[in-house]
């Protein structure tokens, strides 16, 4: 068996020597751990003596590589050391060395090990020297060993270092100190180790060298917080020394007196700087906090400076609380008026052995057992000391009661096991806690005898004195309420208003009186008739209104339970419910003088003030029975006094006595009785609840004469308080919407929501707890939910209520802005059908959005959000209103008006994208985009909601451009990429748009410079702006730069085209003409138009003149869009009326050269107004004058226009010379023979010369010779004419003017030659210029006039001036002069004839012309030139028509 | 350093299981305490909590409250917070009665009451182990909102801790830092086992 034993003990030495080897040869740490950990328990596991051998290996170990491993091992021989005290001499110099280790965590094991184990070892070595003289050798090393390493350790806490390592230090030092200071808590038979065990002698250890070294070592902990030492230490040395300090101090409350000082100059934020001072300040709070709580006399001194320094802390907030604290730890309340009862109490104290501060504390008891003995009228903290009184007492009296009244007054028992000692100090005057302290001392019995010395000695003399002075108070009382005098005492004062002394055995007594002096079965006993006398009392009372409706409530209960009570005892039956009958009505009595006989009899009903009564009118009976006047005796009798007891008892003795025989209640309705307290019944929680609604409902419905009364402000209160008091299942927050529903108005609904609703916000916020605060938001929300929808439902959109209450409102839950979003976006169309008024509904969700956004900061972004959903509405109406708010209202509030226009831009770039690929596939539908349409099939329908939702999201965009213009440009950049859907929709509202914004600046900008492919868009805002009003000139500046530079298009100028200068839109005329037909007709509509007040920019004479003065070559524009717009003019009968077509015929006859169209404008004419063939006929024949013949292609117009107006023409054809006859009618050989019949008519025979008879065949050829001589000088002339002209090209060097009408005597010239047509014309530049002012004065004077054929008379009033400046234009050139004469000498050999021509030609080159009949009349004279004439006039024909053949080919093709 | 961090407020219902919610999630060792009476969770007023013992399960409570009225408690948020709790752990666990749980190095606290109650518990146990702990308090409302905020905190917190050896030498300056960044006040104290 031992053998057994020897060999597992061997087996295992050897066993764990093998884990302790491989343990240190292991290499890696976790194995090395690992076997350490398989070591560490196989110890433990141990039984036996630890295997010494072991020891070298771990301190092997103690120095390995590892931190880990060193820290292990520490901690394994820490527990090896504790085990076995011996070993401690060769472990604790190890342990020393390892303090100096370079890992904290090491060292910091070795300080936890050391402080197990010095405990232990001092533990070992007190109790080996207190039993035996002789120590034990060994022992003794270990314990010298033991003091070295704690004083290595306190080292540590003193100096620099980790601060991990000196936080265990300072907690060691901290350990010390408590373990070398007696525990006063602990008593000395307790199993734990207390040092106080050393008194009883110990050869080495002595407790005094003990505690002078705990002293010394709390002075280096505190020297460490003095001034200088704290600065260097960091913030959480300090916080740890604090509590290392607070914890010393409340478990050693001896050292109070100096640990509190240092605590209290702490001035943590001097060297504490910023952050950590909380820190430190809330250590510090705990530390005064528990320090307040101390009842150690050391501490007492100290309580006025802690709350002071509390109160600094806290800035005052939680010193109130310190207060309570304070005072409840004493045991009452403090009141510094009733010094004597206070030296009373101390006196009951000093009996009590041990304070009970936790029932002490319970400061519950202060109103019950006040209520129940308690004298004072002003109900102030009297009552909390009054109370222990009462406790002792009934604590011996209890035995004569039964346990049900004992039981039914927990306070009263309790409190009398609690008389706190040091209860004495609640007065804060210093003489006052002097006394409760020397109490809580002498109450301590002879253990304190030494720190009553030390107090006696510590204060002044003076105030010793005070002291024994107020103590004198209590000796008295003490005697009597201590000791046997107990029975006496409470006979004297259950004697109050009963003759129960007298009846019943003192014990009884004393048990009605702890219960309650005051009992109203009591007084029914006395006096049977007291019910009624209730019901008496109860009439006169009804009258104090006044008095709160809970005491009575209280009193309820108290007489409740004083009648079951007495019930048991079996001396009295009375209903219960008489009192609550009694009681429910009424208020409280007593304080009526008339009432106050009556109300005696009702005093338990009453509460504090009643008890007052009783001894009131107990006195007074004594001196009158008539019932004086209660208030003059109401200034508080004191009952505590013993010496009031006696003459009191008897005088009410007396009374009662009367009042017992009295038989009638009417004659003797005075009879006092003692009062009872009212002890708390429980209702059920249903009788609860019933009672709680029936008040609140009174309340509700109380608002008629709150009103009136003008206390509805405090109506409100009251409501929202109880309400959140109420348990829910009352719902008090539904009858009261239901209140404030069914009239909003008259119940001043809005006033009181709003009170509730401020009432449960300040709830939800307040730090309160979690369940609360959630609770009241979710009252809060569906109150103001609940009222919101009401509101709506209940309410025309147009009032006011609703957004006031959502202003007014403390916060807007989520639930409540959905709601008003409701009201502004919502949600589906049918919907809003349904519901009629929605419009308005709409107005009143947008005017409350802006009231909030106005004045709510908060929510100003969901509001917001609100109307610009609203704002995109898909219905217009609804979108319209919010629009209309966004763009005029909430625009202009700077804080929003990014975002605003962020939303409207994007809702505008969205819509491009969108719709755009909408259209592209569905596929490609994002999630942004507009609602989808209904199927993507049906592109018709597509297209219709394309364009509304285009739309709808444009619309706000286009709102804000009216506002800020610069915004429009971005319609501009979208255009391009927009869809036809989107265009449309541009387009629709750009006329409003722009006719709103106007030709403002930014406009123009925009306009001057348009993005690519925003043409279209161009045009329209161009077209809207000149519409309604003239447009300025900078619009009309920047239209025409923008076509000269960048837009060719002519178009883009059609709407200005009314207000462009004449010249201006002369120039861009051509470009017009080169538009398709429809385009021109309506440039040539706004052109005839102009602006209303000023007349149109061109005349249709104009018109037409400037089309023919277009040139195809010059102008690159077909001679079929010329023609074209030819016939378009004469399409419009109404505008280019006959008369106008006469004028310009008229005008145009006169150009040299004659427009290439001139002819077939004149068919066109004959054609549309055949009335105009006389006119025409005129035209004509000046057209012979003008040689005709000599332009092709108008002389084949020319004779198709003869044709065409046969016989009319006949006329003008005989004027043609023979010749031009001659080529017509070979031409036109039809005309031959209805010519000449005309011709053969004998008065137009006789006029015509012969050689055009002989053309026409009336008579043979026989005046050839006369003919050519004539045509010969004719040609002469012409080459003379030729040169003249060449000189004149020279001094005529302007050729602009190209409406150069001829003059009738240059007729005669131009007859010379045709090649000089181009040279005449420049010849006659000059004279152009005039005739064109005559001209321009012909057309003003009257278009009429020129139509009539007379009107030549004022043409030759022209020619005439013309014709002279020609001829003093030729004669001021010598040259020309001197050809003329050459000419004319020429001429001379020819013949008489030929002068007579020349002469003729002189004559029209000098004198003014004739008449066109002057012509015929030169013609006429000339009958012999004829035929020469008619030979070089063919041969230069013919030359001219090589010259201008190419020309003339191309316009006969026009022709035909 | 792996650091044993205790979150505690006075119900281990919200704050500190927030927090519990978050450290955990990211690997810390962690365990939450309430250190009231009882649990108390909002009922249908303020007057009547729905109480409960620590132990009682969170998932008893949700089918409790979710039986009772599940409109109201899907309202106030209780029952996604019972869900989100009961998937931490099982029940609440009262911070006094958490000897048996062993040592901590950080203690978190949301509440000034709370902070002191577990001070004066740990100054009221046997302080044998020469163990230091950090007690850290963090004002933070009860509600989710703020509870959210403050679990983030806590877990930034102490993920700055947990990069440390030790913590005692580094306190302070995390302490400040944190207080400089987010603009709250930390108060910390230090206790021993």
């Amino acid at each position: 068996m031992v053998g057994a034993i020897m060999a597992s003990s061997s087996y295992s030495r050897g066993k764990l020597q093998g884990l302790a080897r491989s343990a240190k040869s292991a290499t890696d740490l976790p194995p090395k751990l690992h076997r350490l950990r398989n070591l560490r328990r196989n110890l433990q596991g141990e039984a036996s003596v630890f295997p010494a051998e072991l020891l070298p290996l771990l301190f092997d170990l103690l120095s390995d590589q590892f931190g880990a491993a060193r820290k292990f091992v520490a901690e394994i021989l820490g527990e090896i050391g504790l085990n076995d005290v011996e070993l401690l001499p060769e472990i604790v110099p190890l342990f020393i060395k390892s303090l100096q280790d370079d890992t904290p965590a090491v060292v910091r094991q070795v300080i936890a090990s050391a402080s197990a184990l010095f405990p232990s070892t001092l533990h070992k070595f007190a109790l080996q020297g207190l039993h035996s003289s002789e120590l034990d050798e060994l022992l003794q090393s270990s314990w010298t060993w033991m003091l070295k390493f704690k004083d290595e350790i306190c080292s540590l806490a003193f100096k620099q270092g980790n601060s991990g390592v000196k936080l265990c230090a300072i907690k060691f030092v901290q350990a010390l100190i408590l373990l070398y200071t007696p525990d006063p808590s602990v008593s000395l038979e307790s199993q734990d180790f207390n040092i106080s065990i050393l008194r009883g002698g110990h050869p080495v250890l002595n407790i005094g060298d003990l505690s002078i070294e705990a002293s010394q070592k709390l002075a280096s902990l505190l020297d460490q917080l003095r001034h200088p030492a704290a600065k260097s230490l960091n913030s959480s040395t300090i916080i740890f020394l604090i509590n290392s300090l607070s914890s010393v101090a409340k478990k050693r409350p001896a050292y109070c007196g100096r640990i509190l000082p240092v605590l209290l100059s702490l001035d943590a934020p001097s060297f504490l700087k910023g952050v950590h001072a909380a820190a430190a300040n809330l250590a510090l709070k705990t530390v005064f906090l528990s320090c307040l709580e101390c009842t150690h006399p050391a501490a007492a001194p100290w309580k006025d400076r802690l709350i002071g320094a509390l109160k600094e802390i806290e800035g005052g907030s939680r010193a109130e609380k310190a207060e309570d604290l304070f005072y409840a730890t004493n045991g009452s309340i403090q009141d510094k008026d009733c010094v004597e009862d206070t030296k009373f109490q101390v006196s009951v104290e000093q009996n009590s052995l041990r304070a009970n501060s936790v029932v002490a504390e319970s400061n519950f008891g202060r109103k019950r057992s006040g209520s129940e003995y308690n004298i004072d009228l002003n109900g102030d903290a009297l009552t909390g000391k009054r109370s222990r009184i009462t406790p002792s007492v009934s604590g011996e009296s209890t035995e004569g009661l039964n346990g049900n009244s004992v039981g039914s007054l927990p306070l009263v028992t309790s409190t009398s096991t609690g008389p706190s000692n040091s209860r004495g100090v609640s007065d804060t005057g210093p003489v006052q806690q002097l006394v409760a302290m020397f109490g809580a001392l002498v109450a301590q019995g002879e253990k304190a005898i030494g720190s009553l010395e030390i107090l006696i000695s510590s204060i002044s003399a003076d105030l010793l004195a005070d002291v024994v002075m107020a103590n004198m108070h209590n000796i008295l009382l003490n005697s009597s309420s201590y000791a046997d005098g107990t029975d006496e005492l409470v006979m004297n004062m259950s004697i109050v208003g009963s003759d129960a002394q007298i009846k019943y055995p003192p014990s009884f007594v004393a048990g009605v009186l702890s219960l309650s002096t005051a009992f109203p079965p009591v007084a029914a006993l006395i006096n049977p008739h007291t019910p009624k006398t209730e019901n008496e009392g109860e009439e006169l009372c009804v009258h104090h209104v006044d008095q709160p409706i809970f005491p009575s409530v209280d009193a309820v209960l108290a007489s409740g339970l004083s009648a079951s009570s007495v019930n048991e005892e079996g001396n009295i039956e009375l209903p219960p419910n008489v009192d609550y009958r009694g009681n429910i009505e009424s208020g409280i009595p007593g304080l009526d003088s008339s009432a106050q006989r009556y109300v005696l009899s009702e005093a338990p009903f009453t509460s504090v003030l009643g008890s007052t009564n009783v001894e009131a009118a107990s006195k007074n009976q004594d001196t009158s029975a008539s019932g004086e006047l209660l208030l003059a005796v109401i200034p508080s009798v004191s009952v505590d006094k013993s010496e009031e007891f006696s003459p009191k008892a008897t005088g009410i003795g007396s009374y009662s006595l009367v009042s017992s025989t009295a038989t009638s209640l009417a004659s003797a309705p005075q009879f006092v009785l003692p009062k009872i307290s009212a002890p708390v019944v429980n209702l059920s929680d249903e009788e609860k609840d019933s009672l709680q609604k029936l008040v609140f409902l009174r309340i509700v419905e109380a608002y008629k004469q709150v009103s009136m009364s003008g206390g509805s402000q405090l109506r409100f209160s009251l409501l929202a308080h109880l309400g959140v008091e109420f348990p829910s299942e009352l719902d008090p927050w539904k009858m009261l919407q239901e209140h404030i529903l069914s009239d909003y108005l008259s119940h001043e609904g809005h006033e009181l929501t709003v009170r509730v609703l401020y009432r449960l916000y300040g709830e939800a916020e307040a730090e309160q707890d979690f369940f609360s605060s959630t609770t009241a938001a979710s009252a809060y929300e569906s109150f103001l939910v609940a009222v919101a929808e009401a509101l709506r439902d209940s309410f025309p959109p147009s009032d006011k209520s609703l957004s006031k209450l959502l202003g007014d409102s403390p916060f807007l839950p989520k639930s409540v802005l959905k709601l008003l979003e409701s009201f502004c976006c919502p949600e589906s169309g049918d919907k809003v059908e349904k519901d009629l008024p929605s419009g308005d509904r709409v107005t009143q969700g947008l005017s409350a959005v802006w009231s909030l956004i106005l004045t709510r900061p908060g929510i100003r972004n969901d509001c917001l959000k609100i109307a610009l959903q609203s704002a995109v509405h898909p219905l217009e109406e609804i979108r319209m209103k919010a629009i209309r708010l966004v763009a005029n209202k909430l625009y202009s509030l700077s804080f929003i008006t990014q975002q605003i226009e962020e939303f409207a831009k994007d809702k505008l770039f969205s819509v491009v994208s969108c719709i755009s690929s909408e259209r592209g596939g569905p596929e490609t539908l994002s999630n942004d985009c507009v609602k989808p349409v209904s199927g993507a099939g049906m592109d018709s329908s597509l297209e219709a909601t394309s364009v509304t939702e285009a739309q709808r999201c444009l619309s706000l965009y286009f709102a804000l451009c009216t506002k800020k213009h610069a915004l429009f440009v971005h319609v501009f950049s979208i255009y391009k990429d927009a869809s036809d859907p989107v265009k449309q929709a541009i387009h629709r509202q750009i006329p409003i748009l722009v006719r709103t914004m106007g030709s403002s600046s930014e406009l123009l900008k925009i306009i001057a410079d348009p993005p690519n492919g925003s043409e279209n868009l161009l045009m329209q805002v161009l077209q809207t702006l000149t519409e309604a009003a003239k447009p300025s000139l900078e619009l009309i500046h920047t239209i025409r730069k923008l076509f000269d530079t960048r837009i060719k298009d002519v178009e883009i100028i059609f709407p200005i085209l009314p207000f462009m200068p004449r010249d201006d839109v002369l120039r861009v005329f051509p470009h017009m003409v080169s538009l398709p037909m429809e385009k021109f007709q309506v440039a040539l509509s706004r052109v005839l138009q102009g602006p209303s007040q000023s007349g149109p920019v061109l005349s249709p004479s104009e018109v037409l003149i400037a089309i023919h003065s277009i040139d195809p070559a010059r102008d690159g524009i077909p001679l079929k869009q010329i023609t074209d717009a030819c016939n378009t003019c004469f399409a419009q009968r109404q505008t280019f009326t006959q008369q106008v077509l006469a004028g310009v015929l008229n005008q145009l006859v006169q150009q040299i050269p004659l427009p290439m169209l001139f002819m077939r404008t004149v068919l066109q004419a004959i054609g549309a107004f055949p009335a105009l063939s006389d006119f025409i006929m005129e035209i004509l024949s000046r057209l012979v004058s003008k040689q005709i013949w000599k332009y092709p292609k108008l002389w084949v117009g020319f004779l198709k226009c003869a044709q065409s107006t046969q016989p009319q023409s006949y006329k003008v054809l005989l004027q043609l010379p023979p010749t031009q006859l001659g080529n017509a009618l070979t031409k036109i050989s039809s005309l031959r023979a209805p010519l000449a019949a005309h011709a053969s008519q004998p008065d137009i025979q006789s006029s015509l010369p012969r050689s055009t008879l002989a053309v026409l065949g009336l008579v043979p050829d026989s005046q050839g010779t006369q003919t050519s001589q004539v045509q010969a000088s004719e040609t002469q002339e012409s080459q003379v004419q030729a040169s003249e002209t060449q000189e004149s090209q020279v001094q005529a060097s302007e050729t602009q003017e190209s409406q150069v009408q001829a003059s009738e005597t240059q007729e005669s010239q131009v007859q010379a030659s045709e090649t000089q047509e181009s040279q005449m014309q420049a010849s006659e530049t000059q004279e152009g210029q005039g005739k064109q002012q005559a001209s321009e004065s012909q057309e003003q004077t009257s278009p009429s006039q020129q139509v009539s054929v007379p009107l030549s008379h004022s043409e030759t009033d022209h020619n005439q001036e013309t014709s002279q400046v020609v001829a003093s234009h030729s004669q001021s050139s010598p040259i020309a002069t001197g050809r003329s004469e050459t000419s004319q000498s020429q001429s001379s050999p020819i013949g008489a004839g030929q002068s007579e021509v020349s002469q003729t030609t002189q004559v029209s080159d000098s004198d003014p012309p004739l008449a066109p009949t002057s012509h015929t009349q030169t013609s006429d004279s000339q009958p012999d030139n004829e035929k020469m004439e008619e030979d070089t006039a063919t041969s230069e024909n013919e030359r001219s028509e090589v010259d201008k053949s190419k020309e003339s080919s191309a316009e006969e093709e026009e022709e035909e | 350093m792996r650091f044993r961090y205790a979150m505690v407020c006075s119900s281990n219902q919200n704050r500190s299981m927030e927090a519990h919610f978050l450290l955990k999630r990211q690997g810390l060792d962690v365990a939450s305490y309430g250190t009231g009476s009882h649990v108390k969770l909002p009922g249908p007023s303020a007057r009547e909590p729905n109480v409960y013992d620590f132990g009682t399960p969170y998932k008893q409570m949700f089918d409790e409250l979710r039986r009772k009225d599940p409109e109201l408690y899907k309202r106030n948020g209780i029952l996604q917070m019972l869900k989100r709790n009961l998937n931490v752990k099982l029940a609440p666990q009262r911070w006094q009665d958490n000897a048996g749980d062993g040592v901590f190095d950080v203690v978190m606290t949301f509440e000034e009451k709370v902070f002191d109650s577990v001070l004066e518990d740990l100054n009221n146990r046997e302080q044998s182990l020469m163990k230091t702990i950090l007690v850290m308090n963090l004002e933070v409302k009860d509600n989710h909102e703020e509870a959210a905020i403050g679990g983030r905190l806590a877990s930034e917190l102490c993920q700055e801790i947990e990069g440390n050896e030790t913590w005692e030498d580094t306190i302070d300056d995390i302490v400040a830092g944190f207080e400089k960044q987010q603009r709250r006040k930390l108060v910390y104290s230090i206790s021993f086992y």
